[in-house]
């Protein structure tokens, strides 16, 4: 059991993302459309299928966190362990360390797991967010098996003093705090962002993991229980810093610093005594990167320099008598990176362009457990490197070759290809088939690999071979903007790791499995003004077959050819949004499949996931006054008060408000 | 919604005839703990029987059961909670809560048992009759370090309970039952994992050794042999510095050890004897997983073995006889870790 827990611990202590802001002037109104012309028809782009989130969406879900925003948004299916609790992403079926998630052109996944705990980022410090699909993440870095999550922020040159302060007031005794202070000329600009966000999450739901004696009824019924123990908190800081040499040097630099404290939650089938069994996590997170932009008549050179402190502290807390309050579990860890890279792009000519980017960097990390007195430092070392060539033919046709080839350790790994295109189907018009086929790999993490007990260096890399065709379609018309996207996926992938426990009495990673992920991804999206009338609707749709073909070596294996855990075969969104002489309104609806939580993917009703389908309004009002604006939202979360469940027996809250409320000047 | 339709159902079973209980420990976190019956008059297995009748899922982590009269009990770990049902009819028959990681229950007397605990630092007394806690003993020691003296099993001799403190410890807690007070304990070899008594009352230890690398110390696996009256260790048997032997059981008439060591093996409790592989595994030397837990019932001294393949499926039990025959297979809940034997007596 205490192997167990430590274990237990490796998967749930995530260091915590960062970022930082941008450009959104409202957070109910935005007038324009993100991409514009044939923007997506770039040689560069070729093969690379990449996605965002429009601008109208990200202002209006501001004081949201990433996790609900990509699992409302996009195609990225999220792993949800409670409202404010550690989510995960699954991205084309893959694992949650199979998505990179970059800020400000850093990779900020945590060295230890790999992965990053979307609950911890809020939307208050990310200007732009888009995603890069599958392997075309290979363009910047390695190990996106899944793809790739793009955060940063953006400079508007734009002269003179902007302020912005939000008050958000939610259910559950959620409270949200954001300010941010802008100012500057068209050669120097500061913007700073400081934010705050609590909730007691103290919501009500059926507690089916208790049974209660009713005196009065004589029966037994599960009892209305109160999420305790599920409060969360965090605030941070996010400055930024532009400079503009001349037009074509701008250096930048940006720090993002959070802490956040969470209670997690006990099992909700816990009868203990009050104050046992009490987890509780907190995160601190500083990163900062310095970034320089050098536009020559026909290069680019980019260089940026950043670094990465993650500081986590866990506790499992049990009341001792006559000892008080005694940590039975008490893991700490520290993880530290430096990531350094450049970029050099020439265009050799008006339709071929060359690309080089080298990576150092170099991660350390060491964990503990002072009760246990046992833990690891690990260090990697990175040396990357990348070269593209890009070449258009005849202004309808774009190829995209890149080649990576890697050192980890000292270790060369094997060169990674990547071939893609970009087919124009009708000239002048902006309908598109693109595709593309890659290898790519995934380092094991350094928990994979030293996690005390268990960690095991000799681990290979996880292997994926993918390939894509897809088509996209965009018409442009004066009051009116129609897009779609339909895409198909394979990527067959190698070595896939999992933890086990082992003969030795605790959990050990092995290199086992093969998975099979494919699908198939459909979004569209609409923008009209009709008048005074401006409406948009946009939804995605996705297929997920992502199935184990797994360890031979087990007799009876019933997962073999089954789909992975947690993974839902169909999910999709719709976003539909009015906007009316300052008046706006929105429907946010989401549904997700039937998900299995054994890999033998049982339909019993304790380990079954049922489908559920969510849906969210919000209607706002803006006052523009002489010097600056007013603005409010109210918000209905669950409008239905569905239950639904993210992960086996956690319980997600039933129907809840929240209201916003914004300053501007 | 659906959760309204998915609870709503219960079946009514009445099943009288002699099996095995399987508990399957489920995910931790995950609340998917589950009971599994297999009816030996019929071959027949009983998935989630707890759940199925009750409606009411068996919780985090079941880890251990004891069956007193036609009730049993089964220790629900990270619910910190026991829950009490009538081994004929699988109906709920109440819960003593307030337990703050309880692993093993023994009973003493139709009114008293004992509850070891992981992390509370004591054995908790309770009344089996009224389903409450009726005190506690403590068996801190003053050690700062590994969170020293969690209590795990338990066996009985004369009024003395001997309980392992198995993680990063080394130590066997002898325990007055009449007094109820810790008043012995007994140095054995590093983390004593499980312990069995045997008809000329020697208790018998077996010790994984500890993590190599760890500042608590390791040294090779061993079983060690210890007189329950003298409190004296008699002999220490070794095992190879690579191997990991777990679950150690013993047959109804405690002359026969069995223990999974990759294989199963069984070892007679008489001096001299020599362990010897009564049911051998398929899975290669050195396989991360393999077998995962032993039970023998005390009647017939068949063997049930657990595989609990992936740890996120159904395991797999291997129903042997005594001599290691096979003689059926069938399917459980998710990490099958403990059985408990039930007689039509």
């Amino acid at each position: 059991m205490q192997y167990r827990i430590l274990t237990y611990l490796m998967f749930l202590i995530l260091p915590g993302a960062l970022f930082s802001q941008g450009i959104r002037d409202s957070v109910f109104r935005i007038n324009e459309v993100r991409v514009q012309a044939d923007e997506r028809f770039k040689k560069e782009q070729a093969g690379v299928k990449s996605s965002g989130v429009d601008s109208l969406v990200l202002s209006e879900k501001i004081n949201l966190s990433l996790s609900e925003l990509l699992s409302e948004n996009t195609s990225v299916f999220i792993k949800n362990h409670g409202r404010g609790a550690l989510a995960t992403a699954s991205f084309r079926g893959t694992s949650a360390s199979h998505t990179q998630v970059t800020w400000n052109g850093i990779n900020i996944n945590a060295p230890m797991t790999g992965m990053t705990d979307f609950s911890l980022i809020p939307v208050y410090i990310i200007d732009d967010v888009y995603l890069k699909h599958g392997t075309g993440s290979i363009t910047e870095m390695n190990g996106g098996l899944g793809g790739s999550v793009n955060l940063s922020n953006k400079v508007q040159w734009k002269p003179g003093w902007q302020v912005k302060y939000l008050q958000g007031l939610g259910s559950f005794r959620t409270f949200d705090e954001f300010l941010q202070i802008g100012a500057g000329n068209q050669k120097f600009q500061s913007k700073t962002r400081v934010y705050h966000n609590y909730s007691r999450n103290n919501f009500t739901f059926v507690n089916r993991g208790i049974i209660h004696f009713n005196p009065e009824k004589e029966i037994l019924e599960h009892p209305l229980d109160t999420n305790d123990y599920a409060d969360y908190k965090k605030y941070g800081l996010l400055q930024e810093f532009y400079y503009r040499f001349n037009a074509k040097n701008i250096l930048a630099f940006r720090y993002w610093g959070q802490h956040a404290d969470r209670t997690i939650p006990k099992a909700t089938s816990y009868e203990g005594p009050d104050h046992s069994n009490l987890n509780s996590q907190g995160n601190l997170d500083h990163k900062a990167v310095m970034e320089w932009k050098s536009y020559g008549i026909n290069s680019t050179l980019e260089a940026v320099s950043g670094i990465s402190l993650k500081d986590l502290d866990y506790q499992l807390v049990n009341r001792i008598t006559g000892l008080g309050e005694v940590p039975a579990v008490h893991s700490t860890s520290t993880q530290r990176s430096l990531l350094n890279h450049i970029t050099y792009t020439y265009k050799l000519r008006k339709k071929l362009t060359i690309k080089a980017r080298v990576d150092m960097n170099i991660h350390s990390v060491a964990s503990k457990d002072a009760v246990a007195v046992i833990g690891y430092e690990g260090q990697r070392q990175e040396l990357l490197s990348m070269v593209s060539v890009q070449r258009n033919f005849a202004d309808r046709l774009n190829l995209n070759f890149v080649l990576r080839k890697d050192m980890v350790d000292g270790k060369l790994l094997p060169i990674v290809p990547f071939a893609g295109f970009d087919f124009k189907v009708i000239r002048g018009q902006k309908w598109h088939i693109k595709g593309n086929v890659a290898r790519n790999y995934h380092l094991p993490s350094l928990n994979d690999m030293y996690w005390q007990p268990g960690g095991n260096p000799n681990l290979m890399p996880e292997e994926g071979f993918s390939s894509e065709l897809g088509t996209e379609y965009r018409m442009d018309l004066d009051q009116l903007m129609i897009e779609s996207e339909i895409t198909f996926f394979r990527s067959d992938i190698d070595n896939w790791i999992i933890w086990i426990p082992s003969y030795k009495g605790y959990w050990e990673p092995r290199n086992v499995k093969n998975v099979l992920s494919k699908g198939i991804e459909l979004s569209g999206g609409m923008k009209v003004e009709k008048g005074a009338f401006r409406y948009s609707v946009s939804g995605t749709y996705t297929f997920t077959r992502s199935l184990n073909f797994g360890d031979q070596d087990i007799w009876g294996d019933e997962s073999y050819g089954k789909q992975l855990v947690y993974v839902p075969v169909h999910s999709g969104n719709v976003y539909f949004n009015l906007e009316h002489r300052g008046y706006t309104f929105s429907w946010q609806y989401n549904a997700f499949s039937e998900r299995f939580t054994t890999s033998s993917n049982d339909v019993t009703r304790r380990d079954w996931l049922y489908p559920y389908f969510m849906n969210d309004l919000s209607m706002g009002k803006e006052l523009p006054m002489e010097e600056f604006t007013l603005s409010a939202q109210f918000r209905i979360y669950n409008l239905f008060n569905e239950t639904y469940h993210s992960v086996l027996y956690r319980p997600m809250p039933g129907r809840n408000f929240m209201l916003v409320l914004m300053f501007r000047m | 919604m659906e959760d309204d339709l998915l609870w709503q159902e219960t079946e009514s079973k009445r099943l009288p005839s002699a099996g095995v209980f399987i508990l399957n420990e489920g995910n931790l976190t995950y609340d998917n703990a589950s009971l599994s019956f297999y009816d030996y008059s019929t071959g027949e297995i009983h998935q989630d029987i707890f759940y199925s009748i009750n409606g009411l899922p068996l919780g985090d982590v079941a880890h251990s059961m004891t069956i007193s009269d036609s009730i049993g009990y089964v220790v629900v770990n990270n619910s910190g909670k026991i829950y009490a049902f009538n081994t004929h009819s699988f109906a709920y028959a109440g819960k003593i809560t307030g337990l703050t990681s309880p692993r093993y229950m023994h009973m003493l007397s139709l009114d008293k048992a004992y509850v070891t605990d992981l992390y509370a630092k004591s054995i908790t007394i309770i009344d089996p009759l009224s389903n409450t806690i009726s005190g506690s003993i403590d068996v801190r020691n003053n050690a700062s370090a590994y969170y020293q003296h969690p209590t795990e099993q338990m066996v009985q001799h004369d009024k003395f309970i001997f309980t392992n403190s198995w993680s990063f410890d080394d130590k066997i807690l002898v325990i007055n039952s009449e007094t109820d007070a810790l008043v012995d304990s007994i140095t054995v070899l590093r983390q004593p994992a499980s312990m069995v008594i045997d008809r000329f009352n020697k208790i018998w230890v077996l010790c994984d050794g500890g993590l190599e690398g760890h500042p608590f110390g390791h040294e090779a696996a061993g079983l060690v042999k210890i007189n329950a009256a003298t409190r004296e260790t008699e002999q220490v048997i070794r095992f190879d510095e690579e191997e990991r032997p777990l679950d150690l059981q013993i047959n109804g008439t405690g002359d026969t050890l069995f223990y999974i060591n990759r294989h199963v093996y069984k070892l007679a409790v008489y001096d001299g004897a020599t362990a010897e592989v009564v049911i051998e595994s398929n899975y290669p030397p050195g396989y991360v997983g393999g077998f995962y837990s032993l039970g023998v019932d005390p009647w017939s001294t068949h063997l049930f073995v657990a595989d609990a393949k992936d740890h996120v499926q159904r395991g797999e039990v291997y129903h042997y006889s005594s001599g290691g025959l096979p003689i059926d297979t069938f399917r459980v809940g998710i990490n099958p870790g403990y059985f408990c034997f039930k007689t039509n007596h």
